[in-house]
């Protein structure tokens, strides 16, 4: 177990297991290259905490709840940097959720999702190469349905 | 930066697997055909920028505030 310092949570202590090195960082945050993925097992959301820097944190979400057939096309680079042949390695998939000032309009960015070899421990933040998707895709409504088939 | 003038069809090298060709020349537009292997990233930068920002103003605010709340409020409004 690791003892960290995080955004949300004040202190915790979290298993090693959950660290991921990012090698190429997160873009406009190119020099932190480790964070520890925060799972809420009663939430929607994860987090991505920088591991040195307390006020450093990510809000993901999973991408496939707001767009059941999101297609995940990367770079040949992208997915050999994280170590993964997409035809035969599991792999997760995240997107970055901003909450602005009026939090209803919490949006999802589709376009350079976060993807993650789950047994490397390495992650990246890819740049889609279909770029219909959207940078702010608004999730509000789609929580909404995702929350209340939950309650069932 | 290096300049150079093209006209259409011509092209140019990067190192000696990277062409670039001018396929379409408009007003204020050209069309770029671009052959490179396929490990080498082409992004238009504005996707790129718009993506870093986006990270920017995702990591500005304090924390999540309780999502309950606030699909509570926003399902009374409606």
């Amino acid at each position: 177990m690791a003892k960290i310092k995080t955004k949300n949570f004040g202190n915790i202590e979290i298993a090693d297991t959950q660290k991921i090195t990012f090698p190429e960082g997160i873009l406009g945050f190119e020099t932190e290259k480790e964070y520890y993925l925060i799972i809420k097992e009663d939430s929607p959301f994860l987090w991505l905490q920088s591991s040195k820097t307390e006020g450093l944190a990510f809000i993901l979400v999973n991408p496939y709840l707001f767009i059941q057939d999101y297609k995940l096309e990367i770079n040949h680079r992208d997915w050999d940097s994280i170590k993964i042949d997409p035809k035969k390695d599991d792999f997760l998939v995240f997107a970055i959720v901003t909450i602005p000032e009026n939090p209803e309009e919490m949006t999802a960015n589709l376009q350079g999702p976060i993807v993650i070899n789950p047994n490397e421990k390495i992650g990246i933040q890819a740049i889609s190469l279909n770029d219909e998707y959207s940078i702010r895709h608004p999730i509000l409504d789609s929580l909404k349905t995702v929350l209340s088939q939950g309650d069932k | 930066m290096l300049v150079l003038s093209r006209k259409i069809n011509q092209s140019l090298m990067i190192a000696e697997n990277i062409e670039i060709v001018i396929v379409d020349i408009q007003k204020d537009q050209i069309k770029l055909g671009i052959s490179a292997p396929k490990e080498i990233p082409i992004v238009r930068k504005e996707l790129y920028d718009a993506i870093k920002k986006s990270n920017i103003s995702a990591v500005n605010k304090k924390g999540l505030p309780d999502l309950a709340t606030i699909i509570q409020k926003n399902t009374t409004k409606k």
